[in-house]
């Protein structure tokens, strides 16, 4: 099952920032969008030239106005052309191809109170975490830590909410949380989005003071499987060999032979695609499987997850 | 007769103190040492407090951080014991610390079912998550059961049959356990056949 796509027509595009630009979409052909939920990233297929890329962005407008969908996008400076291309060659007017919205950083439903830790672009989830909050009447609290001349930027974005709940910490410095994670009532989940090592160190520092894993949660948006070495994927029931390139997924790829593979979050999170490795070496990037199933190469979910050798014989 | 393959039955282990928790609480429902009922008490390096039920007028459930009346003789030192009057005491005395709880507490219960799962509950309504909660059973196997047709709990269930104190009827007691209501599911007994029982057995000593 090949992943659908919808066509979204671009009704907004404005700088935020020399690096932040804010686009909003509607479908092409009217109608609404796509229901999704706080938390949920949309995965645009941009074509700069003869390549696609597949980029993930947060959803920040509030899932329950269908209206439109509205992201944020960093222009990255090693970009490989996605950010680069959406901020230069994608005006007001344009359509672009989407996947349907895909949720892998929901809000924990019996949370009594939510506390969010972001970092520059990493807010972009939690603004819809707090549009839904608010209407829920959900107690909340938000650490945003960023550049000194992006404070500006995300204080607008954040003008619309109580004060009281916000604190933006501008400037290279990320620290004093310690009092902050200490003092959460019973109930409190944690979320944080944001830079890899702003995430491990809010996350290790949140263990250190006793949050076990069910209350932690992090961004991390599919598309994990896309990047590294190429491989040969022999698909042995199917009996079919296809090359794995650098810049595409296992599970794609499986795909565009024409085979029919289970799958489901696209993320590496939910298990669905979990499939029997006969031969070869899986390199693991899921959130799924565990330390002994990792151990063991016997398994591997194709969504994300490569191979360290040269041919990988599945049970497909 | 009694359904016993039922994956709802919960399965306990010996109390030990988890490393991560910054603060430790533990629950007895009858005076035990605390190192018979927890590994790892006199080496945790977070607060520990240990409160039991006394089953007597002569305690008042305050603090007292020496070793007391529940024998204990080894080296450790709890933060904090205290002695409680009855199981409404000390569950009074939980909802009011929850309220002030935050992230970071670990809760261990150790008694007979009801008691055990009536705090679990009680824990998850302040928040906590199962995974905050660490259980064992002590004590009498006695079951609380719930009659699935009149709704009523009938306690001290020893049993395989009881009679609902609610709706009169016999009662299989399975082994179907709600933690939500702290009580085995009790069907009844004659539904085919009125009048038609099985051998009453002892089986919850």
């Amino acid at each position: 099952m090949s992943q659908p796509t919808v066509a979204l027509r671009v009704t907004a595009a404005v700088p935020l920032s020399p690096l932040l630009k804010g686009f909003t979409f509607e479908p092409a052909d009217g109608g609404r969008v796509a229901p999704s939920g706080p938390g949920a990233h949309l995965r645009l297929f941009l074509k700069p030239g003869d390549r696609v890329h597949k980029n993930a962005y947060s959803l920040i407008s509030n899932p329950e106005d269908r209206s439109h969908a509205s992201i944020i996008v960093r222009r990255t400076a090693d970009s490989k052309g996605g950010s680069a291309f959406l901020h230069e060659g994608v005006r007001e007017g344009d359509v672009i191809e989407a996947g349907l919205p895909a949720n892998l950083f929901p809000v924990a439903r019996t949370a009594r109170r939510h506390l969010m830790v972001s970092g520059g672009i990493g807010v972009t989830p939690f603004l819809a975490y707090i549009a839904a909050f608010e209407a829920a009447g959900t107690p909340w609290e938000l650490h945003h830590f960023c550049r000194a001349d992006e404070a500006g930027v995300f204080e607008a974005l954040l003008a619309p909410y109580p004060a009281s709940r916000i604190h933006i910490h501008a400037g290279p410095v990320f620290g004093g949380l310690d009092e902050v994670l200490a003092r959460q009532p019973l109930g409190t989940h944690f979320y944080t989005c944001g830079p890899a090592v702003m995430m491990d160190a809010a996350l290790e520092l949140a263990r250190a003071l006793g949050w076990p894993r069910a209350r932690l949660h992090s961004e991390s948006f599919g598309g994990a499987g896309e990047g590294g070495m190429p491989f040969i994927a022999v698909l042995r029931r199917s009996n079919l060999e296809i090359a794995v390139g650098a810049e595409t997924t296992l599970l794609d790829a499986i795909e565009a032979a024409g085979v029919d593979a289970p799958c489901l979050c696209r993320g590496g999170a939910c298990g669905q695609c979990l499939t029997e490795v006969a031969e070869g070496e899986p390199e693991h990037r899921d959130h799924f499987l565990d330390a002994e199933e990792r151990a063991s190469g016997r398994v591997i979910m194709t969504c994300v997850s490569r191979a360290r050798t040269a041919r990988l014989v599945l049970e497909l | 007769m009694l359904i016993s393959d039922i994956k709802s039955r919960p399965v306990y282990e010996r109390l030990s103190v988890d490393a991560s928790g910054r603060r430790h609480l533990v629950l007895s429902d009858a005076p035990r040492p605390l190192a018979d009922v927890i590994d790892g008490a006199e080496a945790a390096q977070a607060p520990l407090a240990y409160w039991y039920v006394a089953s007597t007028s002569a305690v008042d459930g305050k603090p007292s951080a020496a070793p007391d009346a529940a024998g204990e003789a080894s080296n450790y030192a709890p933060h904090e014991t205290r002695a409680f009057r009855a199981i409404p005491h000390v569950m009074d005395r939980l909802s009011h610390r929850l309220a002030r709880e935050s992230v970071g507490l670990r809760l261990y219960v150790i008694g007979e079912e009801g008691f055990v799962w009536d705090v679990v509950r009680l824990a998850r309504e302040a928040g906590m998550e199962e995974s905050e909660c660490r259980t064992a059973h002590a004590g009498s196997l006695r079951r609380k059961v719930f009659c699935v047709h009149c709704k009523t709990i009938t306690h001290n269930v020893t049993t395989s049959l009881a009679t609902c104190e609610g709706c009169g009827a016999s009662l299989v007691v399975r082994d179907h356990f709600s933690r939500g209501l702290s009580a085995f599911m009790g069907v009844q007994a004659d539904a085919e056949v009125p009048g038609e029982l099985p051998p009453v057995e002892e089986m919850f000593p």
